[in-house]
């Protein structure tokens, strides 16, 4: 093709005139002066009729050809400098991604709160239910229930905050309220509520009195309970060292020593072993140089309490467990003073955020 | 308690070498912790009974004396002291040269004004043992000490001490005689051993002193016996058993007294002894106290007694609180010639309770409230009185005289094989019986399926099935039983309502910003008085503890809102200056209405733009961001029908203060307030900047709500904006509920859905120049849209004139 002229000749100058154009504003004249009403495409066009009739045909496929490369290559020029032109908007829009973010930086845990969740997570993961009990308890709860009676030296075990305000129970006698010294009085009254078989665990703030670098008058336990029929120490002894493993993420050397609850026979005490220095250090802070950590009360429920719980002791037995969450939290985020956990600073809870200040890439 | 090793083997041949370490690891893991194990004599080496052979005057000096020693090496030592107190031929403790003392001090040789004195004579205080003597000069030795002898064998000095940490249940093992019949059960081929001294007394004369009746009409005294001793001589014990009481924490105090607490640590029946002329009168009485009663105890203290506690009495005047504390009056003095020994058993519940109330943690009661063996008073009573004799030269060969009321005697325990498997995973029946005989438990007849037993006096804790099996499980420990997990789930596990909100409203919370704290339940007394509550405000009604640890911590918290405070100001006290975004979940206690206090669950957050509030985007929180948050949050549970109105809070800002409630079933409730601290509470906890806080009750939240999802209409919505000139007094909920109204009166007059109106937003607020004072201009943008056809451009425009018209009529300007 080719041969008509004028072709060719609008062509090499639409090539020229496009090469120079940077700008929508000059793409839009060039696009009038080529493709326009009055443009050189329609001119040569209306032209036509002054050729050779047959020539005609051939000329006038050749200029709409023509019409419609130079209709293409405007549009990919206008892509071409809109897309500069937003290159040149962005570099002049650069911001520092390194400023501080607006707004709020993300709340932090509670490392007791933690603890008492994922422990809550993991016994519901082994069939345990969820099961609440007031801080304000009665003496009958709190201790009679739980093989504790009134002159019973196990008492000595557990100094009690009493209330002024009694509370008349059914038989008439004098029920004194307290605030709860442990957890253990919910086993009584999940089993008052649920009957067996029942797997529960209860999680709550317990109280006593004392205070030192040691001891929290307030403090947090989680008592599980299992009733079932012909259960075995064999049970709670798997459960509580799957327990274990799953909270501190690996698996720990235990060991159980007998112990006594009045609630609970036999009963024992577990030990883990010292998630600081594994018993490598005899002189650790964590486990005073034994290796050994004690982490949990336990055994298997006394007759008297499942029969408190309204469940015949014949057909049922079970076992009882009741963790330190605030110890257990201790371990897990080596946390040194109990006392730092109940003042509300937030310098101490989010001070296991690295430095918010914008750190370097090549600091990583 | 602490256990003398040497004491302990008096009473229990091992049979194998056993280490008191060893001992130690197998109470410690079969219920009996071993808190520690101390070797008084600590670093002890090199020091010896010597005797005194020459004893002369320093040439140079009148103050000291020089002793040529005998150890029996041939050669004297020569030796500088300046105490008195010794003789030519006396026998002391000598420390020579090279010799280490218990603290690691090792001793050379001195030179005194020209005398080399190569080591030292040693006081009781340099051995360590401040308490054996009285401290006055040198530790002065037995007749029987032989010259060279390493003193570390010599009168129990080297002996080993355990501190036992014994459970409430086991009154038996806080005796050296409990303690060895425990460790003869847990190493099986030992054998317990009487000492001398334990070997029954014979008792032949009738009392050289008149005496009546022992008359026990209180049921709570199970035993009462009196042992009596003549012609006692009141002087120190010998030096082993002071050396005993010393490392056993008792101070000795002299023979008789000494005998009574020996007795006490060794058998663990607590004795009494009198003066038998001190005594109102030759009888004893044990009664109940009357109600009111009182008697002064020999700490000097009256007491308050009531029917409850039991008396000893003697001529009808009180003389001792039975098992508790004795009297002042009737104690062993240096002049004391007579003794009676009182040997008794007293009901734990009694003595437990009086104890407790009163507040008396003596030896005695300890011991009592915790059971003590009834057939041990006789034992104890006869090993006295051998004791007073020998140790106080005393006549003992006198008749006890007794009385004893009925008690509970043990009663046979079958074991059975069942039970024994489903508890232990293990059934040996024959291994059982060898394990509870060694504990002294006795085999009384049995089949291959069970076996029945009796158990001894001396282990009330043993009375049911269980208590065997935990005798046999804590004997064959517990670490080699198998672990496994439950099968069959009895019913699937739930959170349950409150936990899961609990758990939805922490996760929220902290997404949101906010750092979880927990603070105590307990405030100071008067902690409504900081926060302005009203006298009639149930929150200024807390509960009060009855036996509080301090005024501090002493009122039940009837808000959380105090303890955000203190945890924000804790915050800037230890140096925090950026913003504070702090909530706890946790209970309060309420007045209900039968007047006793119950508990809510309530969620309280604190808001603080920090002590520097500089922020690069200028955007610091207020009231609104905590609106924003407590609406996110209720609106998470499904509930979008919160509205929150202007109140006040007598510890809020006057004018920043709502209530948030929410509709449920066409009910309004409460669920709590936000606001902002009142600025003079802000100044009182001197804090630089606004505080913004709330509190919520979420518990009507508990169950979701359930969302009405529709999609969108397939026809497009048309907006339309309105501008209002409106005064400043008029709230933004009252302009919207007129221009809702407005909508839906002129959505009806042109016969179109009544919830034509998909949305109403407010996007500007304005004044200042152009608006007149007073005034302010608010843009709202309307969308209406139908849901089965689009709207005609003439339909929308005839609406919202009509609305324009409308809103007109109510006295809106519009601009």
């Amino acid at each position: 093709m080719g041969n008509y002229k004028d072709v060719e000749d609008i062509r090499s100058a639409f090539e020229a005139d496009l090469k120079s154009i940077d700008n929508i504003k000059s793409l839009d004249e060039m696009r009038v002066k080529y493709a326009g009403k009055k443009g050189v495409l329609t001119l040569a066009l209306k032209s036509l009729g002054k050729l050779p009739a047959d020539e005609r045909p051939q000329a006038g496929q050749e200029l709409n050809i023509l019409r419609d490369e130079i209709e293409r290559e405007l549009e990919a020029k206008k892509i071409a400098i809109n897309n500069l032109e937003n290159e040149r908007k962005e570099l002049s829009e650069k911001i520092d991604v390194t400023l501080p973010a607006r707004g709020r930086d993300c709340g932090a845990f509670h490392p007791v709160m933690q603890t008492m969740y994922e422990i809550a997570e993991i016994m519901t993961g082994l069939g345990y239910s969820i099961a609440l009990g007031p801080e304000k308890e009665e003496e009958f709860y709190n201790f009679e229930c739980l093989n504790i009676p009134a002159w019973h030296p196990a008492r000595d075990m557990q100094d009690t905050f009493y209330f002024p305000d009694n509370i008349e129970s059914d038989n008439g006698k004098i029920n004194r309220t307290l605030l709860r010294t442990h957890t253990s009085p919910v086993q009584v009254r999940s089993m008052l509520k649920y009957g067996a078989p029942l797997r529960v665990v209860c999680p709550g703030k317990v109280y006593r009195r004392d205070n030192d670098p040691t001891h929290s008058p307030m403090f947090n336990q989680m008592e599980g309970l299992l009733i079932d029929k012909d259960v075995s120490f064999a049970v709670l002894k798997g459960t509580i060292g799957e327990m274990m493993n799953a909270f501190f993420g690996r698996n720990l050397k235990n060991r159980f020593r007998a112990s006594y609850f009045p609630f609970t026979e036999p009963s024992m005490e577990l030990d883990i072993e010292c998630v600081e220095c594994g018993g490598h250090d005899a002189h650790c802070r964590i486990c005073k140089g034994t290796g050994w950590l004690e982490v949990a009360g336990m055994g298997m429920v006394h007759p008297n309490v499942i029969r408190a719980g309204g469940i015949d002791p014949e057909i049922y037995n079970g076992f009882a467990f009741g963790i330190g969450l605030d110890r257990m939290a201790m371990l897990k985020y080596n946390i040194n003073d109990l006392r730092l956990l109940f003042d509300g600073n937030v310098s101490y809870f989010l001070s296991g955020r690295s430095n918010r200040s914008e750190r370097r890439a090549e600091s990583c | 308690m602490l256990i003398s090793w040497q004491l302990l083997k008096e009473f229990i041949d091992f049979a194998e070498d056993v280490t008191p370490e060893q001992a130690a690891e197998r109470l410690t893991l079969s219920g009996t912790e071993i808190e520690s194990i101390e070797r008084p004599a600590g670093k002890l080496s090199g020091v010896v009974a010597a005797r005194v052979q020459i004893l002369e005057r320093h040439e140079s000096d009148d103050k000291l004396l020089v002793a040529h020693l005998d150890t029996g090496s041939g050669k004297y030592h020569k030796c500088v002291t300046s105490a008195h107190n010794i003789k030519q031929g006396d026998l002391v403790l000598y420390a020579g040269e090279g010799a280490v003392l218990p603290d690691g001090n090792v001793l050379g040789v001195r030179d005194f004004k020209g005398v080399k004195s190569a080591g030292m004579m040693l006081s009781a205080g340099e051995l360590g043992l401040p308490d054996v003597d009285d401290n006055t000069g040198l530790l002065i030795l037995p007749d029987d000490a032989v010259p060279g002898t390493d003193a570390r064998t010599l009168y129990h000095i080297g002996d080993v001490i355990l501190d036992v940490s014994i459970t409430p249940n086991r009154g038996d093992l806080l005796s050296l005689l409990g303690m060895a019949r425990e460790l003869k059960g847990l190493f099986n081929k030992s054998n317990l051993i009487t000492p001398w001294w334990l070997r029954p007394l014979k008792h032949v004369n009738d009392w050289s002193e008149s005496f009546g009746n022992i008359n026990l009409p209180d049921k709570g005294c199970i035993a009462y016996r009196l042992g009596l001793a003549t012609g006692a001589e009141i002087k120190k014990s010998p030096l082993t058993v002071r050396i005993d009481l010393q490392h056993l924490g008792m101070r000795p105090i002299n023979n008789a007294v000494d005998v009574t607490n020996y007795i006490m640590l060794a058998l663990g029946q607590p004795l009494h002894a009198f003066d038998l002329n001190t005594l109102p009168a030759r009888e004893i009485t044990v009664r109940a106290a009357n109600n009111g009663e009182k008697m002064t105890t020999l700490d000097n203290k009256e007491r308050i007694l009531n029917e409850q506690d039991m008396l000893i009495t003697s001529g009808g005047e009180a003389i001792a609180i039975a098992g508790v504390m004795g009297g002042l009056q009737t104690g062993i003095n240096d002049n004391t010639k007579t003794i009676v020994i009182e040997s008794a058993c007293f009901s734990p519940v009694r003595v437990g309770y009086t104890s407790r109330r009163l507040g008396i943690a003596s030896e005695a009661a300890f011991r009592f409230s915790r059971t003590v063996d009834p057939v041990l008073s006789s034992r104890a009573l006869s090993a006295a009185l051998t004791l007073l004799s020998h140790w106080c030269g005393a006549e003992v060969g006198y008749k006890v005289l007794s009385a004893e009321n009925e008690h509970k005697e043990p009663e046979a325990i079958k074991l059975t094989r069942a039970k024994l498997n489903k508890y232990l995973n293990w059934a040996d029946l024959d291994e059982s019986r060898k394990i509870l005989e060694g504990f002294g438990i006795k085999y009384l007849s049995g089949n291959k399926d069970e076996l029945e037993f009796m158990p001894p006096s001396f282990r009330p804790d043993i009375s049911i099935e269980e208590d065997l099996i935990e005798e046999i499980g804590r004997y064959r420990g517990y670490n080699d039983a198998p672990a496994k997990l439950p099968g069959e789930l009895p019913r699937r596990a739930e959170l349950g309502s409150e936990m899961s909100l609990a758990l939805y409203t922490r996760n929220f919370m902290m997404a949101r910003g906010y750092t979880e704290v927990v603070t105590y339940s307990f405030l100071p007394e008067k902690f409504y008085e900081f926060l302005r509550l009203d006298e009639s405000d149930i929150r200024a009604k807390p509960l009060v503890l009855a036996n509080p640890i301090s005024r501090d911590q002493m009122a039940m918290r009837t808000t959380l809102i105090p303890g955000l405070l203190t945890g924000l100001k804790n915050s800037i006290l230890s140096g925090w200056r950026e913003p504070v975004r702090i909530f706890e979940q946790g209970k309060i206690f309420l007045r209900d209405n039968n007047n006793s206090h119950i508990e809510f669950n309530k969620l309280a957050g604190l808001l603080f733009n920090g002590v520097d509030a500089r922020d690069i985007y200028k955007q610091p929180e207020d009231f609104y961001s905590l609106k924003a948050d407590v609406t996110a949050l209720i609106e998470g549970r499904g509930f979008n029908n919160i509205i929150f109105e202007a109140d006040s809070e007598s510890f809020a800002h006057s004018g920043q203060t709502a209530s948030v409630s929410i509709i449920i079933n066409n009910n309004k409730i409460k669920l709590g307030f936000i606001a902002r601290l009142k600025p003079s509470l802000e100044q009182e906890l001197d804090i630089n900047n606004n505080i913004y806080i709330f509190e919520l009750d979420l518990t009507p939240l508990e169950n979701i709500k359930r969302p009405e999802l529709k999609p969108a209409s397939l026809y497009p919505a048309s907006t339309r904006d309105i501008s209002l000139l409106v005064n400043k007094s008029k709230s933004h909920a009252d302009i919207e509920h007129d221009i809702r109204e407005s909508v839906s009166a002129a959505a009806e007059a042109k016969n179109l859905d009544l919830n034509i109106l998909e949305s109403l937003r407010l996007f500007d607020v304005y004044q200042g120049k152009g608006i007149p004072e007073g005034f302010v201009s608010l843009a709202y943008s309307l969308a209406y849209r139908l849901n089965d056809r689009t709207l005609k451009d003439d339909e929308v425009e005839s609406l919202h004139n009509a609305v324009r018209e409308s809103l007109s009529l109510k006295g809106y300007t519009m601009r």
